[in-house]
C-alpha cells in the first residue's frame, strides 16, 4: 500500500479487529486479522497491543486452550468509546478525501475556515 | 534459525528494559510462535524480521511513551476474576452495547439506594435550609413591622403629652413645659423610626430582591 497507517489508524484497526469477537481474543490471531486488512510487519503489533493495554483500551486475560495458557485480549468501556471515536473521526476524514477525488467538494467556498481534520492519523 | 534461538537473541537483546516487560514481551511471542503452529515456524521467523528488529519496536515503544523500569504493571488479575469461566456458546452472543450500557445502570441503582438511605438527612438538610431563609426573610419583615409600631406608638405618646403638657402649662408651666419638650422628643424618634422603616420596607426591600434576581439571571447565562 502506498499510504503510509500512522499509529492512531492502526490502533483503530487493531481496537475494531479485537471488538469483532465478544469473548475476545489472541495476539496471533489479531496480527492475522490485521493483516487481512493492511500490509503491516508482524512485529509492528506487540507495541500497540501493549499501548493499547497500557491506555486501558484494552484488557487482558489468560485462558487455558489445549494445554497451555493463551493471553487474551478484550476490549474496555474506554476501548469502546474510544473506537466510537476513532469511527466518526475516520469518516469525517475519509468523506473530505473521498469528496475531494470526486470533486463533490468545493476547495474554494470555505477556504481557510475548515481546518483539515485527522492530522493525527 | 529456529525457534529457540530466536527467543534466545530476543531475550538477549531486551536485557536493557524491566524484567516485567521483558517477560510480557517475550511470553507475547512465545505464544505466537505456539499459535501459529510448528509447520509455520520458519514462516514466522521470516515474517518477524531478525530478532533485533523485533526488540527495537518493543524498546521503541517502551522507551518514546517515557516510561522507565517498573513503570508498567498489567492490569491482569482485574481481568482473570471475570472471564474464569469462559462461555461456552456462540462467539457473536453478546452485542457490545449491552456491555456499556450495564455499567451506569448498576451505578443509577446506587445512587437510588444511597437516596433512600441518606434521605432523612437529606430531608433534615433541605428542611433546615428552607427554614434559614424563611426565618431570615420573616426577620426582616418583622423588623419592618416593629420599627413601623415603634413610629406609630411615639407618635401617639407625642399627641398625648402634647396634650396633657398644653392642659398642664395653666396650672404648672413648668411642669407642662417639661411635658411639652418630653412629648417633643418622642416625636422626634418616631421620626427616626418612621424613616428607618420607609428605609427598610420601601429603598432596602425591593434593592435586595433585585439584586438576587440578578445574581440568579447571572447564573441562567453562565449556564
Amino acid at each position: 500500500m502506498v499510504f503510509n497507517t500512522g499509529s492512531a489508524l492502526l490502533d483503530a484497526i487493531v481496537l475494531a479487529v479485537v471488538s469483532k469477537e465478544p469473548e475476545g481474543t489472541y495476539g496471533y490471531k489479531i496480527t492475522q486479522d490485521v493483516r487481512q486488512v493492511i500490509e503491516l510487519s508482524e512485529s509492528t503489533l506487540y507495541p500497540v497491543l501493549r499501548r493499547l493495554q497500557k491506555d486501558e483500551c484494552l484488557e487482558v486475560y489468560d485462558r487455558e486452550c489445549a494445554g497451555r495458557n493463551r493471553r487474551y485480549y478484550k476490549v474496555t468501556s474506554r476501548g469502546w468509546a474510544q473506537l466510537r471515536l476513532y469511527e466518526s473521526e475516520w469518516r469525517r476524514y475519509s468523506d473530505k478525501i473521498t469528496g475531494l477525488f470526486e470533486g463533490r467538494t468545493d476547495i474554494h467556498s470555505d477556504e481557510g475556515k475548515d481546518n483539515p481534520e485527522g492530522s493525527g492519523i | 534459525m529456529n525457534r529457540i534461538d530466536f527467543m534466545k537473541q530476543l531475550e538477549s537483546l531486551l536485557q536493557n528494559i524491566s524484567p516485567a516487560e521483558r517477560e510480557e514481551a517475550l511470553q507475547y511471542y512465545n505464544e505466537y510462535f505456539n499459535d501459529a503452529g510448528v509447520e509455520n515456524e520458519q514462516a514466522v521467523i521470516e515474517a518477524l524480521g531478525n530478532p533485533a528488529k523485533v526488540a527495537e519496536n518493543i524498546k521503541r515503544d517502551i522507551n518514546g511513551a517515557g516510561y522507565g523500569d517498573g513503570g508498567y504493571q498489567r492490569p491482569q488479575n482485574r481481568a482473570v476474576v471475570q472471564y474464569q469461566q469462559p462461555a461456552s456458546g456462540g462467539q457473536q452472543a453478546n452485542p457490545p452495547q449491552s456491555k456499556t450500557e450495564s455499567l451506569p445502570t448498576w451505578a443509577i441503582i446506587l445512587i437510588v439506594i444511597g437516596c433512600i438511605m441518606f434521605s432523612p438527612a437529606i430531608l433534615g438538610i433541605a428542611g433546615g435550609a428552607v427554614g434559614t431563609v424563611a426565618g431570615i426573610v420573616l426577620a426582616w419583615f418583622g423588623l419592618i413591622i416593629g420599627f413601623g409600631a415603634t413610629a406609630v406608638a411615639l407618635f401617639v405618646v407625642l399627641l398625648v403629652l402634647l396634650v396633657t403638657g398644653i392642659m398642664c402649662l395653666w396650672v404648672d408651666p413648668l411642669v407642662g413645659l417639661a411635658l411639652l419638650g418630653g412629648g417633643l422628643v418622642c416625636g422626634g424618634v418616631g421620626i427616626l423610626f418612621m424613616m428607618l422603616t420607609v428605609a427598610m420596607a420601601g429603598i432596602a426591600t425591593p434593592a435586595i430582591f433585585k439584586g438576587l434576581c440578578r445574581l440568579f439571571e447571572g447564573k441562567n447565562k453562565q449556564k
